[in-house]
């Protein structure tokens, strides 16, 4: 226990807080309706996505999942540019074409967007890495996706090729257990998706996604891999707090699992890690009021971009 | 600048082969385009000029063919990426039909997708209804996707060039009937075949024919057939159907007053009526007779090389169609 430990921690804890304090604002302009679209919510998950974003290069590649903002953040996106998309207003990332999270896209981190066709991201990863590979950029491509995608057939033909061509590859599976209202038990015969990438000969990890820094430790390991040219994978075990999107209310599933998922809660165990390493609870406190204030701000910001204009439609189709 | 008498197979080799020598940042991958050299040819040499770091050969994985060529287009490659019948495109639908069109798009521009897909089409003689087809009225209805047709091999290699350089994707479609067709294409590196300038590949002036990719020699001969009883047609082959060179149909019809579009894929909803809906709409004045189309009929393609050949327009049928619309 040392004091680099709490700075460490403190950080992560900033970008989980960061993470979720955005989401609430997202989450109340979906409540509100203006924002009409549909938001997958992340509560209970950001500890995965920011601690595996913790390890990586401003220049390396993601690409997220749609659940939840925190990797947004985490690798350096302008919140207000996120804000911007869900709002529909020109200032966001799209230019406003996006409404909503899912097609983010920030070139200058590293940020490549996302489809709308989930385990897409497989192949577009593997793409990225080979770039990387015979371009000699030392990135590595990541790709975040959660249990039900890790059924689509493009793990198996990203994943093949990956390992053949030792792409710098790294894979982070947020297994929550629900795909929608499946358990992934029922659909896919199984609790557990690491030996899937094992398999394919991918050095895996299997990790407690509640605990942010166990999920760094591994990333950190994990990314050393990939960049050396293993391709790697990680499974991080969590919880889905909220429903599929934000209004379902989960009538598939029993009230016990969800109080359960709340009691995991990411936030709330590096806190009491962080008191543990001698935070006092007014550190702890002031981390989550600024992130409020952040994303308030930033909403407020993105605010002022105007909405486009139906000719909007017609600009950038092509190069 | 000299030029060579090769085949539609070599054009498009060499094509390839001056963009990779001219740019490292193109590389091809897809099944046998390396030791091998392709299963029809047309990659030979290629992985031993330009070495197996950017000429790969992957598993049967269309999925990661087509992705996989997105994704390493977003990181600053040029790939090339060759599936080995254009059926095969349609397994990867997903890829093709949305990461590769709207990726761009999707992400207010934020990205290029310079992506060749290279999709060797066509009834070719007894590969049946899963590797015989013309798909390119799918694509043609997906925004986003550039799309070359070549009938020669000057076309496959100037329109291959052009879309290598290209910084949008493109769809590629070969024709493997034309693959050993030769014809002289220039040794001219720099010599390209820009996108959207349609070929008139013979003048008339009693009936324009607008037909593409393998098509393009059945209109030849049927035109020189009716040209012995003084019928005078005019071939003109689009080259892209994305862009369209619409003007060159237009102002050809304009002169003929009659038009007949020849193509192999099925006839319901394919891309002929796209252009005969088109030439109702802006030329109907023009016009002294109906706009017709000829088309592979709307059936699976046998594989039985006798029943296949009932599956696109023959010459016979295209003199007697254009007989009938000239004497309208």
């Amino acid at each position: 226990m040392s004091d680099q430990d709490r700075a460490d921690l403190l950080a992560l804890y900033r970008q989980m807080a960061r993470g979720r304090a955005l989401e609430d604002r997202v989450n109340a302009l979906t409540n509100s309706r203006e924002f009409r679209g549909f938001f997958h919510p992340g509560r209970g998950q950001e500890g995965i996505q920011a601690g595996v974003c913790s390890v990586l290069r401003k220049d390396d590649y993601l690409l997220y999942a749609h659940r939840g903002l925190t990797y947004l953040t985490a690798k350096g996106m302008d919140p207000v540019r996120i804000l911007g998309d869900f709002l529909g207003r020109v200032g966001g990332s799209t230019g406003g074409l996006g409404a909503g999270t899912v097609h983010c896209v920030d070139v200058e981190n590293g940020i490549m967007g996302q489809g709308g066709t989930l385990g897409s991201s497989f192949t577009l990863s593997a793409g990225l890495g080979l770039a990387s590979q015979v371009l000699k950029q030392d990135r590595i491509a990541t790709a975040f996706f959660g249990d039900g995608a890790s059924a689509r057939g493009t793990f198996l033909e990203a994943g093949v090729t990956i390992a053949a061509w030792k792409l710098p590859v790294l894979w982070i599976c947020e297994n929550n257990g629900w795909a929608v209202s499946a358990r992934l038990t029922d659909v896919q015969g199984t609790d557990d998706i690491a030996p899937r990438a094992a398999a394919l000969g991918f050095y895996t990890e299997v990790v407690d996604g509640q605990d942010v820094r166990a999920v760094q430790a591994a990333a950190r390991r994990a990314s050393e891999k990939a960049r050396a040219g293993q391709p790697a994978f990680i499974e991080a075990k969590t919880s889905r707090v909220e429903g599929h999107y934000t209004g379902d209310v989960q009538p598939y599933r029993d009230k016990d699992d969800v109080a359960q998922a709340k009691e995991r809660d990411p936030l709330l165990l590096a806190q009491t890690q962080l008191i543990e390493l001698g935070a006092s609870d007014a550190d702890v406190s002031s981390i989550w009021d600024e992130a409020v204030a952040e994303m308030a701000a930033a909403e407020d910001r993105a605010r002022l971009s105007p909405e486009p204009t139906g000719d909007r439609i017609f600009e950038g189709l092509w190069a | 600048m000299t030029s060579t008498e090769i085949t539609y197979a070599w054009a498009i080799n060499h094509a390839m082969d001056e963009e990779m020598a001219r740019d490292p940042r193109v590389v091809l991958f897809g099944q046998d385009v390396g030791r091998m050299g392709g299963v029809f040819g047309v990659t030979r040499n290629l992985f031993e000029k330009h070495g197996p770091e950017r000429v790969r050969d992957v598993s049967i994985v269309e999925h990661f063919v087509v992705g996989g060529a997105v994704g390493a287009a977003l990181g600053g490659l040029r790939p090339i990426a060759e599936v080995q019948f254009a059926d095969f495109l349609l397994v990867a639908g997903d890829e093709s039909f949305h990461k590769l069109p709207k990726w761009r798009y999707m992400h207010g521009g934020a990205f290029t997708i310079p992506v060749v897909i290279r999709a060797p089409s066509g009834i070719q003689g007894g590969v049946g209804a899963e590797h015989s087809q013309s798909p390119e009225g799918h694509y043609w209805h997906t925004p986003g996707l550039k799309i070359a047709v070549p009938s020669t091999p000057a076309d496959a290699k100037g329109l291959l060039k052009s879309a290598i350089r290209d910084d949008d994707p493109v769809i590629f479609f070969e024709t493997r009937r034309l693959y050993r067709v030769k014809g002289l294409v220039s040794d001219d590196p720099e010599l390209l075949v820009p996108f959207g300038q349609a070929s008139v590949r013979r003048e008339g002036s009693d009936l324009t024919v607008v037909a593409w990719a393998g098509m393009v020699p059945e209109v030849l001969a049927a035109a020189e057939m009716l040209a012995a009883e003084g019928l005078s047609i005019e071939v003109i082959d689009p080259r892209t159907l994305v862009p369209f060179d619409w003007e060159t149909v237009a102002a050809s019809v304009r002169k003929t007053s009659r038009l007949l579009i020849v193509h192999e894929a099925p006839l319901t909803m394919g891309p002929g009526a796209e252009i005969a809906s088109r030439a109702a709409d802006e030329l109907f004045a023009e016009l002294d007779a109906p706009v017709r189309r000829l088309a592979g009929p709307d059936v699976p393609i046998p594989q039985n090389m006798a029943l296949e050949q009932f599956c696109f327009p023959q010459v016979p049928e295209i003199v007697a169609a254009a007989r009938e619309l000239i004497r309208w």
